[in-house]
C-alpha cells in the first residue's frame, strides 16, 4: 500500500491537476469574497448595477454567516465538479496514457493501487476545503465583515469542510465511470449528468434523497426554512460513496483488461 | 506441442479459449516453453497474440482453459509469478510528465525493489535521456524505456509484445543481442510475440504461428530451414523441349511465367546433373537457379488456407 500510495503521489505531483483545482477554489473563494464585497456596502452594488442585482440573488448576508455558508454551498456544487474531475483524472489517465497495463501484473495488488488512488483524491478533496476555510478566513478579514463569533466561525468552517468530504465521497462512481470508460471523456459526460440532475431533483423537492443534492443542500443551497438532508440523505451519499469504490476495485481486480 | 525434454515449463498453455460474445479471439490453444527458451508467437494482425499475452499476464481471464507462469496458476487475484515476470504489452507507454528515471522508480517502488535504476538506464542506453519527460521521448527510446521497465527486477520470464516496435536497425541489433544474452547467460526465458518474420527467425529457439486464434505450426527455429519449400527453377531457348527431356528422364517439370519449374527431391539434391540431361538432349540451360521460400511466402502459406 505503501508504495501504491508513493507512486500516485509522484504522479499527482508532477501533473499540473493539484495548481488547476487549487486555482479553481482560490477563484471560488475570490469571487465569494466579491459578492461579499458588493453586498456589504448597498450604494457600491447599485452603482455597480447587474453585478449588484446577481449579488442580491445568492441570497447572503453580508457578515461572517453568510459568507461562509456562500463557500459551503460554492464547494457543495463545485466540489463535485472539481473534486470529479480530480478522480477522473487519477483513474482515466491510465488509459488515455496506456499505462493501465503497467499497473496489472505487480507484486503490488490492484486493490492497493485503486485504494491508494481514493486515498489521494480524499486527502487532496480535504486540504481544497480546508484552503477554502483559509482563504475564507483571510478575505473575510480583508473585508472586515461583521458577526464575527467563535461559535459561527466554528460552525460555518466546519459546514465548509463536511460539503467538501460529502462531495469528495460522491465522486467514487466517476472513478468507476473512467475505468469502465477506460478514458477521461465518459466519465466527464457522466458527471455533467450527475451535476445537471442533482440541481433538478433539487428544484423538485427531492433533493434530500439524490445523494449528489446532499452536498450542496447541506450546504444551504435551497435556502433558510428549507429542509436540510436527514439521515437518509447523508446514509444514501454513504452507500453510493461505497457501492462507488467496491465496484471500481471488483472491476480492476477481475474485469477483462483488453486495453 | 514440441517437447522439452522433461524441463518443469515456465509457461503451461492448456486449452486455452477466449470468447468475445461470437468473436473467439483465442481458440483452443495449448504450449509450453521451457526454462531459457525464445520463444516467439508469430501472426498476422487480430490473430490473437496480444489477448493470449494479456491471458499470460493474468489482465484476461480465459473462457476455457488454464495458464500457469513459473508454476503459479494465473488468475486475477493471483500475484505470485508477478515478482519474476517482466512484460511490455502492445505499444510502449510512460507517464509523460515524468521523466525516465522517475518512470523507473514509481515501478521500482511498485516492484519493491530495494537498488535503484541506474543499472537498467545504463543498460538499455537511457543515460543520455534519464532526466528527459517521457513526453519528449522518440518512439524508439519510450520502447527502450518500456523494456527497461520489463527489465528492472531482472526477471526469470520475459513476456513481451512487438519488443524491437520503432526501434532503428542499430536498436534492433542490440535488442536482439540483449535477449538472446539474457536467455544464454542468465537462463532467463522469453516469449515474445511479432509479425516481423526475419526478426525472429534471428532470435527465437522456436516459433509458434498463431492465426484466427488458432495455433496453426510450432517449429524449432532450426527446423524452421526444412520446412521452407525450395525447387529448382531454370530457363532454355525451348522450354517445351526441355520439358519433353526432362519427363523422359522421370523429373516432373511445371512451365511457369518465367521458365520450367522443377520440385522433385533428386533435382534439388543433384541439379547439375539436370543441367547434363538438358545438355544432352540438346536444350542447355540458360538458368539454373535454386529457389528458397522466404519467411514471409512460408508463414502466408502456412496460414493461407484460411487467409485466403
Amino acid at each position: 500500500m505503501r508504495e501504491a500510495l508513493w507512486s500516485e503521489l509522484l504522479k499527482i505531483r508532477r501533473s499540473r491537476l493539484p495548481w488547476l483545482t487549487l486555482l479553481a477554489f482560490t477563484v471560488v473563494a475570490a469571487v465569494c469574497g466579491l459578492f461579499m464585497f458588493i453586498l456589504a456596502d448597498p450604494a457600491r452594488a447599485r452603482a455597480l448595477g447587474l453585478l449588484g442585482d446577481k449579488a442580491q440573488l445568492s441570497g447572503a448576508d453580508p457578515g461572517w454567516p453568510g459568507y461562509l455558508a456562500l463557500l459551503a454551498q460554492a464547494v457543495g456544487v463545485g466540489g463535485l465538479i472539481l473534486y470529479g474531475i480530480t478522480a477522473i483524472w487519477l483513474f482515466g489517465r491510465e488509459f488515455s496514457d496506456r499505462t493501465a497495463t503497467d499497473l496489472l501484473a505487480l507484486p503490488t495488488s490492484r486493490t492497493a493501487i485503486v485504494t491508494a488512488k481514493f486515498a489521494l483524491a480524499a486527502c487532496w478533496a480535504l486540504l481544497l476545503a480546508v484552503w477554502v476555510c483559509v482563504l475564507g478566513l483571510i478575505i473575510g478579514v480583508a473585508l472586515g465583515l461583521p458577526g464575527w463569533t467563535t461559535p459561527a466561525i466554528a460552525y460555518g468552517l466546519g459546514r465548509i469542510v463536511i460539503t467538501g468530504a460529502l462531495s469528495s465521497l460522491l465522486t467514487t462512481p466517476l472513478a468507476l465511470a473512467a475505468s469502465l470508460g477506460r478514458g477521461y471523456l465518459p466519465a466527464v459526460g457522466v458527471m455533467f449528468v450527475i451535476v445537471f440532475s442533482a440541481q433538478v431533483i433539487a428544484a423538485l423537492g427531492f433533493g434530500a434523497y439524490f445523494p449528489w443534492s446532499v452536498p450542496a443542500l447541506y450546504a444551504g443551497l435551497a435556502g433558510p426554512g428549507q429542509d436540510r438532508p436527514g439521515p437518509v440523505g447523508f446514509a444514501l451519499v454513504l452507500a453510493t460513496a461505497a457501492a462507488g469504490a467496491l465496484a471500481t476495485t471488483t472491476w480492476w481486480r477481475v474485469a477483462d483488461h483488453t486495453r | 506441442m514440441i517437447g522439452l525434454g522433461g524441463a518443469k515449463p515456465v509457461i503451461e498453455v492448456d486449452g486455452v479459449v477466449k470468447r468475445y460474445r461470437d468473436v473467439t479471439a483465442v481458440d483452443e490453444v495449448s504450449l509450453r516453453v521451457g526454462p531459457g527458451e525464445i520463444y516467439a508467437l508469430l501472426g498476422l494482425n487480430g490473430a490473437g497474440k496480444t489477448t493470449l499475452i494479456r491471458m499470460l499476464l493474468g489482465m484476461i481471464a480465459p473462457t476455457r482453459g488454464s495458464v500457469r507462469v513459473l508454476g503459479a496458476a494465473v488468475s486475477a487475484g493471483d500475484r505470485s509469478a508477478w515478482a519474476r515476470v517482466g512484460s511490455l504489452v502492445e505499444a510502449p507507454a510512460a507517464y509523460p510528465e515524468l521523466t525516465v528515471r522517475e518512470n523507473l522508480e514509481l515501478v521500482r517502488r511498485l516492484r519493491r525493489l530495494p537498488s535503484g535504476a541506474a543499472d537498467v538506464i545504463d543498460q538499455l542506453a537511457l543515460t543520455p535521456y534519464a532526466d528527459r519527460r517521457a513526453r519528449t521521448l522518440s518512439l524508439g527510446n519510450l520502447q527502450r524505456l518500456a523494456l527497461a521497465k520489463a527489465l528492472i527486477h531482472r526477471p526469470d520470464l520475459l513476456i513481451l509484445d512487438e519488443p524491437v516496435n520503432g526501434l532503428d536497425p542499430a536498436g534492433v541489433v542490440e535488442i536482439r543481442t540483449l535477449l538472446a544474452g539474457l536467455a544464454q547467460q542468465h537462463g532467463t526465458t522469453v516469449l515474445l510475440a511479432s509479425h516481423l518474420l526475419a526478426e525472429i527467425a534471428r532470435l527465437a529457439t522456436r516459433i509458434g504461428i498463431l492465426h484466427h486464434g488458432r495455433l496453426r505450426a510450432e517449429h524449432r527455429a532450426d527446423e524452421l530451414d526444412r520446412q521452407r519449400h525450395r525447387h529448382l527453377s531454370l530457363a532454355t531457348r525451348d522450354d517445351t523441349a526441355a520439358s519433353h527431356v526432362l519427363r523422359a528422364h522421370g523429373y516432373d517439370p511445371h512451365l511457369d511465367g518465367t521458365g520450367l519449374r522443377l520440385a522433385d527431391e533428386r533435382a534439388l539434391s543433384l541439379p547439375e546433373q539436370v543441367a547434363t540431361v538438358l545438355v544432352h538432349g540438346g536444350v542447355p540451360p540458360t538458368r539454373l537457379v535454386t529457389v528458397e521460400e522466404d519467411l514471409e511466402s512460408y508463414f502466408l502459406r502456412i496460414v493461407g488456407a484460411d487467409h485466403a
